[in-house]
């Protein structure tokens, strides 16, 4: 398997360069085509949908051909004719033969992981080949580049996972950009290549503010239990970002190294600080900001707030979370601040 | 260039180089191979460049170095083109390009910088493949080519597996596939595109020019004479005539101007009617002797038939004229490998039996070379044992002087000065054919008969191959013609005169063998001689089926099928119709194709059928595990066996030992089930 590691970014293929009302009209011509395709998770490759033409080297190859036969022609050379037919009879079958490497396929798309705006999203696709073996078939976001295929073999009668990134812009619940799959497998004479329009929907988390605005002050619950803890020794409580001076037996190393993985500081427990503080990442509280600025701090927040493991909330106008803490509770706040509108 | 990887470096093992290094060397080693046979005939300088070259190339991909620069390229590109035109003085024509194209192919490599940039060395590796056969067409240089092909379209498909690190041998059996599925097409391509003549020009230059020519000066024939490639082939209908009677007639030599002999200057052709039979006026005698001919590309407008031949042989493409000294001549040189059948009369006379005008050109002897030897004829003449004689008993005479006179036979001859035949016929008495005949014609000259030397084959290989008879180059033989008065023209050979067995025993000059050949020899001559044979059919065969098809066999495979009075439109059309019935199955597979439902599929959708029958909810996503797990808590022990089958089902779809094709019987035995079940349930 391999994995795509140039990224696509989605502006781009939004705006397409057209070159004269020529390349308007096919950008339309295309757009309106990859229109009619219905959505599926699950594609099966078929006569139906999958496209060939001969490629740039195709057409030199056929130039070549012609050379060789009025070379043998001229000389009349029969054996310049065994070549030049031999040569013209592969080039004619490899167009069955390209053609059949993406025929039989299926694509199924897994699962998708939500995904920061502007960080890579990483689409998992199995191909299952049900009879021979499949090689080259290259994946991509169908806009992109060439450049960005990314290869894949497919076992005979098996299954290879195949990886294709590409960089969303917005927050928010967005459709996939159409894919396309393609090989010039085994000659490069010819290009088959299909277009496939995914049915999932990627949730786009608003892109974290950077560098993140320091977190707000957690503040006492009222009505709380008050009774303080031993600071040494006793039950944890609750966790801080280390601080310059604290005892390497209060450094909370399970934590710091999940910490230290996303980017995050060491951490230390926190004996003195009480779990009836709450901390409420607030709409209100971020100034004066534009309304995706806010949104950006929020997930900053959400993020530091999650990393440091204390109880945080969330107050949107018209939506509140309820303080809690985890993955779930994460997870809970990003979507909201991404579906927020 | 500075080498990072030492020389002393071991080396790394095949499978442990990197990818692109393997690819690369690949690569060049097909490229090597490709351009090797043309080693042979290349200047020695453009050996060597490619050889430093495409070791340079492998250098830097052992090494992962960068690659030169352009300037580097075009600089080393025109100092070939600078000594291309050094050493033939000219840019154009068959060396030259062959030349250059090689070099080409080896700078290219340099530019090589990805798998995917390398479709121009692809291409031009096809073109220098082709550039062989301008050299030859043997069945050796077609395996050697042949694997070359295979080597490049191995690279080729290299280039097109992005993923990991494919094997060569799986990346050559793919080719090797696309090949073979090509092959049909290619021999349906081979079989019916129409072979038409050259478009433009005659290439002068194809195959290097061996064997007979238009004229004789000493020594040329002797060069032929080390020439064991074959000249022709014959295949007699009835008994096979004695050896020593083949002669084949090729081109008459009556104009002598004292160094070369030449033809006459051909008056005009007759064509195949009584202006021929009156001017030849052949009287023949006896049974024709029919035979078919395949006769290599001499590059010679006359065809060398055996004598005497009383019509032209028709031979698809030329038209073939005969002339009053008995040769048949074609209307251009043949340039192809011809076959065709024709007849001889072994009895036979011919020319003029009055002294015409025309004689006295055979008698024209230029002044001032061989006086000795006009002097030694004046003589004879001047003895009066000779005064009544005719040109016969001169001949005789001759032929005898020949024969006791000390003569010797011998192809090294050495070198002849201004008056050879002074030199050969009174001081050094040795030499072979062209020296026996051209002193003969000279005397008789000189003697008023009028003479004349003619060229051509005679003998064969004394064994047969395949039921065919092989003449080959070194059977070339020059031999004399005189006019005897109520007669005609009259053979004679004198070197059958010297040496009986150069014409009886035909295979005289055996090349020297090589390694291999030599070791066998000496050990088991008779192994040796099978095994030539052997070759020499398999050569045959190849000859006969490969190279010799042209448009006459083409137009015999039409008239096998049916076609009245095939022409070469005919061909077109059995081409296109072919063609495009061929692109028609292939439409209509594709149509069948997609209409065409997973076989897994049908089977669920039958199984589904006979579950709603028992009112089970299948719907199309449910697994056959989940089916199985509903039929039980429905039916319970009952539907037993239709889980049971469910569950083999699902085992034989997804499990990791899954078949590849649906069970029938299990989709039958099913529905039965089902249906016993209905029925029990209704009770």
């Amino acid at each position: 398997m391999s994995t795509g590691t140039l990224t696509h970014d989605d502006d781009a293929a939004a705006r397409p360069r057209w070159r004269g009302p020529i390349g308007f009209a096919r950008a339309r011509f295309g757009a309106w085509l990859q229109g009619r395709l219905p959505r599926t998770d699950t594609l099966l490759l078929t006569q139906g949908n999958v496209y060939i033409l001969p490629t740039r080297a195709g057409l030199a190859f056929g130039i070549t051909l012609v050379v060789l036969l009025l070379a043998s022609i001229n000389y009349q050379l029969n054996l310049g004719y065994v070549l030049t037919f031999l040569l013209a009879g592969s080039g004619a079958v490899t167009m069955y033969v390209t053609h059949a490497t993406l025929r039989g396929l299926t694509l199924h798309l897994k699962p998708l992981v939500p995904v920061f705006a502007g960080d890579a999203a990483i689409l998992n696709v199995v191909l299952t080949s049900p009879g021979s073996a499949r090689f080259g078939v290259g994946l991509k976001v169908a806009d992109a580049d060439i450049a960005t295929l990314s290869y894949v073999d497919v076992p005979a009668g098996g299954q290879a996972p195949a990886q294709i990134s590409f960089v969303p812009r917005r927050r928010g619940v967005h459709a996939l950009p159409a894919l396309s799959t393609e090989t010039r497998f085994p000659l490069g004479l010819f290009r088959t290549w299909a277009v496939w329009r995914p049915a999932s929907e990627l949730l786009v988390y608003p892109r974290p503010e950077r560098p993140a605005a320091p977190l707000p002050q957690a503040r006492p619950v009222p009505g709380g239990p008050t009774q303080m803890r031993s600071s040494d020794g006793g039950e944890v409580e609750g966790v801080r970002g280390y601080r310059r001076g604290d005892p390497l037996k209060l450094i909370a190393w399970k934590k710091a190294a999940k910490a230290l993985e996303t980017g995050g500081e060491l951490v230390s427990r926190d004996t003195s600080a009480s779990a009836h503080q709450e901390l409420w990442l607030d709409w209100q509280a971020c100034g004066t900001l534009a309304t995706e600025d806010r949104l950006s701090r929020l997930a900053a927040w959400v993020l530091g707030a999650d990393r440091v493991g204390s109880d945080y909330g969330l107050r949107l106008p018209g939506r509140t979370i309820e303080p809690d803490s985890g993955e779930a509770q994460r997870r809970r706040c990003l979507e909201a601040l991404a579906l927020w509108r | 260039m500075a080498l990072t990887l030492s020389p002393f470096a071991p080396w790394p093992g095949w499978r442990y180089l990197p990818r692109e290094a393997r690819d690369t060397l690949f690569l060049l080693g097909v490229i090597g191979w490709t351009v090797l046979p043309h080693m042979l005939h290349l200047p020695v300088w453009c050996t060597l460049l490619t050889v430093v070259v495409l070791l340079w190339r492998a250098r830097l991909a052992l090494s992962n170095q960068a690659l030169p620069g352009r300037w580097v390229l075009v600089a080393v590109l025109i100092v070939a083109a600078a000594l291309t035109f050094w050493s033939f003085r000219t840019l154009l024509g068959k060396e030259p390009g062959v030349t250059l194209a090689v070099v080409l192919m080896a700078l290219k490599t340099l530019e090589l910088r990805a798998r995917r940039d390398a479709f121009v060395i692809f291409f031009l590796g096809f073109f220098l493949v082709l550039t062989h056969f301008l050299y030859s067409q043997t069945l050796l240089v077609a395996t050697a080519m042949l694997v070359a092909v295979w080597g490049l379209l191995t690279a080729l498909v290299l280039a097109h597996m992005p993923v990991g690190q494919p094997s060569l041998r799986i990346a050559s059996r793919l080719a090797l596939r696309t090949a073979l599925y090509g092959a049909p097409i290619m021999a349906l391509l081979f079989v019916l595109f129409p072979r038409i003549g050259p478009l433009w020009g005659v290439p002068r230059d194809g195959i290097s020019a061996t064997g007979l020519s238009n004229s004789m000066t000493m020594g040329s024939v002797a060069e032929v004479a080390a020439d064991d490639s074959v000249a022709l082939r014959v295949r007699f209908d009835g008994p096979v005539p004695a050896p020593e009677s083949l002669y084949f007639r090729g081109p008459v030599l009556s104009r002598f101007d004292g160094i070369e002999w030449r033809p006459a200057t051909p008056g005009f052709d007759f064509a195949r009617g009584q202006a021929w039979a009156s001017s030849a006026n052949l009287r023949v005698s006896g049974a024709p002797l029919g035979y078919e001919m395949t006769l290599e590309p001499l590059r010679l407008a006359t065809v060398p038939l055996l004598e005497a031949a009383a019509g032209a042989p028709a031979i698809e493409g030329y038209r073939i004229n005969g002339r009053d000294d008995l040769q048949w001549v074609a209307d251009r040189p043949l340039l192809e490998r011809v076959r065709f059948h024709a007849e001889a009369y072994p009895s036979f006379s011919y020319g003029p039996t009055q002294r015409t005008l025309r004689l006295a050109d055979q008698l024209a002897l230029p002044s001032g070379y061989n006086p000795r030897t006009l002097e030694w004829a004046a003589a004879l003449r001047r003895d009066p044992r000779y005064a009544n004689a005719d040109a016969r008993a001169l001949a005789q005479a001759l032929l005898r002087h020949i024969r006791t006179g000390g003569y010797s036979y011998t192809l090294a001859a050495g070198e002849y000065g201004r008056d050879a035949i002074d030199e050969f016929w009174l001081d050094r008495k040795a030499g072979f054919c062209e020296h026996f005949a051209a002193a003969f014609v000279v005397v008789m000259r000189a003697l008023d008969v009028p003479a004349r030397v003619v060229t051509g084959y005679q003998g064969a290989d004394p064994l047969p191959v395949d039921g065919y008879y092989v003449v080959r180059q070194s059977s070339a033989h020059a031999w004399a013609e005189y006019w005897q008065p109520g007669i005609g023209w009259v053979r004679a050979d004198p070197t059958a005169a010297v040496a009986p067995e150069r014409i009886s025993r035909t295979r005289r000059l055996a090349p020297p063998p090589g390694l291999v050949a030599g070791t066998l020899g000496t050990l088991n001559p008779e192994l040796l001689a099978q095994f030539r044979a052997g070759w020499e059919a398999v050569n045959n065969r190849w000859n006969q089926w490969v190279l010799n098809y042209s448009r006459g066999q083409q137009l015999d495979l039409l008239k096998t099928l049916g076609v009245q009075s095939p022409s070469w439109e005919d061909l077109t059309l059995l081409l296109i119709g072919a063609l495009s019935a061929l692109a028609l199955g292939g439409a209509a597979w594709a149509w069948w194709d997609r209409h065409r439902v997973d076989p897994w599929t049908r089977q669920m959708d039958r199984l589904r059928e006979a579950l709603r029958s028992l009112g089970i909810d299948a719907a199309v996503p449910d697994t056959p595990r989940a089916l199985a797990a509903r039929l039980r808590e429905r039916y319970g022990t009952n539907a037993q066996g239709l889980a049971a089958l469910l569950d083999a089902l699902e085992r034989q779809r997804y499990s990791r030992a899954s078949t590849p094709r649906p069970d029938a019987g299990l989709t039958r035995r099913f529905v039965g089930l089902a249906r016993r079940l209905r029925a029990t349930a209704a009770v």
